[in-house]
């Protein structure tokens, strides 16, 4: 009987919450119990009684027709997405997060480069250069680096416009829905792995630094440099199995991309795409002009810490019961 | 087993007949239909509860509850004097489309077996 229920709750879930609606799916029941307890006592099986009353049961469109129904409401479905446009997405998204995790790799050593000519010139040991001198020629690498970086991040930026629709609302097919829950799940391990390794790596990272203060015939600055390196690997990390795993939750609407959410994450991005170039800028004004270098990237993690307790804290602010 | 399109024009005149004598509910009425028909005809839920509305709104056929013994409440149809009177009329019109159709029938034609 749970059955028949629940077939005729499906039939009329397109169909307006009215009085009259609801007063004709009661009549429908008791006709359809009514049937459905003849055909038990006549001996027919649990199934058997089921499939006779389902396929007795009609087309709803008759009854749509004849009550004069306006489906006003079904103008406001959401396009339903297709496989073959889940499969493409999750396929570029894979790809181009590479993209940026590269981009970003590349940006950060190329400030890793910029601090190496400081101290190989301070150093003496680009001939005849200065420190200013070789701050002046790293910005060279530096810039190359960053325009590079930044390309690719445009590159997968205009790649994944065609996957606008993602962006907007849509509905999933129950199928398709379960098929990306399990590429989801099974992603999982894969990507609490990563995050661990990048953690790992970000807190190990100062002990070069440490090591460069430890022994004095090493400078300060080559720790930075390694750090740097070291931090852009996990950075790396963090980007690639991160975009992988947003790439899924974007799909199935979940945690900050579920719908109540969109507004929120509208400021949090605007945010963001100020906060960013100001710590860059920062970073270079400090180091250029006042030379700061062995301890101006600390802007960085701090910049980082500062925006992550901004979105939280936006969030839950703005959170709806 | 008869398509529903060909006796959609009279679905109204079978449930009024079944009304005829005395009241009666969804369910016995579709059962009554199928039984009188040796099971030729089974009527499908939403054409009947299509009919009921229709009939309703055109006053042929009112709806009032009804206790059952075992204490449950149950929708039952009773025909009006205009029902009556209609179905009437829909007989009269059934008697001159069976005579037109039936000039149109090659009996020859007919494979004994379908019947």
């Amino acid at each position: 009987m749970e059955t028949i229920i629940n077939y005729l709750e499906n039939m009329f879930a397109t169909l307006p919450k009215t009085k009259q609606m609801n007063s004709l799916k009661e009549d429908l029941l008791a006709n359809m119990e009514d049937k459905y307890n003849e055909l038990k006592r006549n001996g027919k099986t649990e199934n058997e009684a089921i499939g006779i009353v389902i396929s007795e049961f009609g087309n709803i469109d008759e009854l749509v027709k004849e009550f004069g129904i306006k489906l006003e409401e079904k103008k406001e479905q959401l396009p339903m997405l297709t496989d073959d446009q889940v499969n493409k997405y999750l396929e570029a998204n894979k790809k181009m997060s590479k993209v940026i995790g590269i981009g970003v790799f590349l940006c950060i050593i190329g400030a890793a480069v910029l601090i190496l000519m400081i101290q190989l010139s301070e150093d003496g040991l680009l001939t005849g250069l200065t420190g200013d001198a070789g701050a002046i020629i790293g910005l060279v690498p530096l810039l190359v680096l960053v325009a590079l970086g930044v390309g690719l991040m445009i590159y997968s930026g205009t790649t994944m416009e065609r996957f606008k629709y993602i962006e907007d609302d849509f509905e999933l097919p129950t199928y398709l829905k379960k098929s990306i829950e399990n590429k989801m799940e099974a992603f999982h391990p894969t990507y609490t792995l990563s995050t661990i390794l990048g953690v790992v790596l970000c807190i190990l990272s100062p002990i070069a630094l440490f090591m460069a203060v430890a022994f004095n015939n090493y400078s300060i600055l080559l720790g930075v440099v390694i750090l740097l390196l070291i931090v852009s690997i996990a950075v790396y990390i963090f980007i690639y199995f991160g975009s992988i795993y947003t790439g899924y939750k974007k799909l199935l609407k979940i945690d900050e991309y579920a719908r109540v959410n969109k507004e929120n994450n509208k400021v949090i991005n605007a945010v963001a795409a100020v906060i960013w170039p100001l710590a860059v800028a920062i970073f270079l004004i400090s180091g250029m002009v006042y030379h700061q270098w062995h301890i101006n990237w600390i802007v960085f993690p701090i910049t980082g810490l500062l925006f992550a307790m901004f979105s939280g804290a936006y969030n839950a602010l703005n959170e709806k019961d | 087993m008869i398509s529903s399109d060909v006796i959609r024009g009279y679905n109204d005149t079978i449930i009024l007949y079944l009304l005829l004598n005395e009241a009666s509910y969804g369910y016995e009425i579709s059962k009554n239909i199928k039984e009188l028909s040796d099971e030729k005809y089974i009527i499908k839920e939403t054409t009947l509860y299509s009919a009921f509305n229709r009939l309703m709104k055109n006053g042929y056929i009112e709806s009032f509850f009804k206790e059952e013994t075992h204490g449950k409440r149950r929708k039952y149809y009773r025909i009006t004097q205009a029902g009556i009177d209609y179905y009437r009329e829909k007989c009269t019109e059934w008697e001159l489309t069976k005579e037109v159709i039936n000039r149109f029938v090659r009996e020859e034609l007919i494979n004994g077996n379908n019947h």
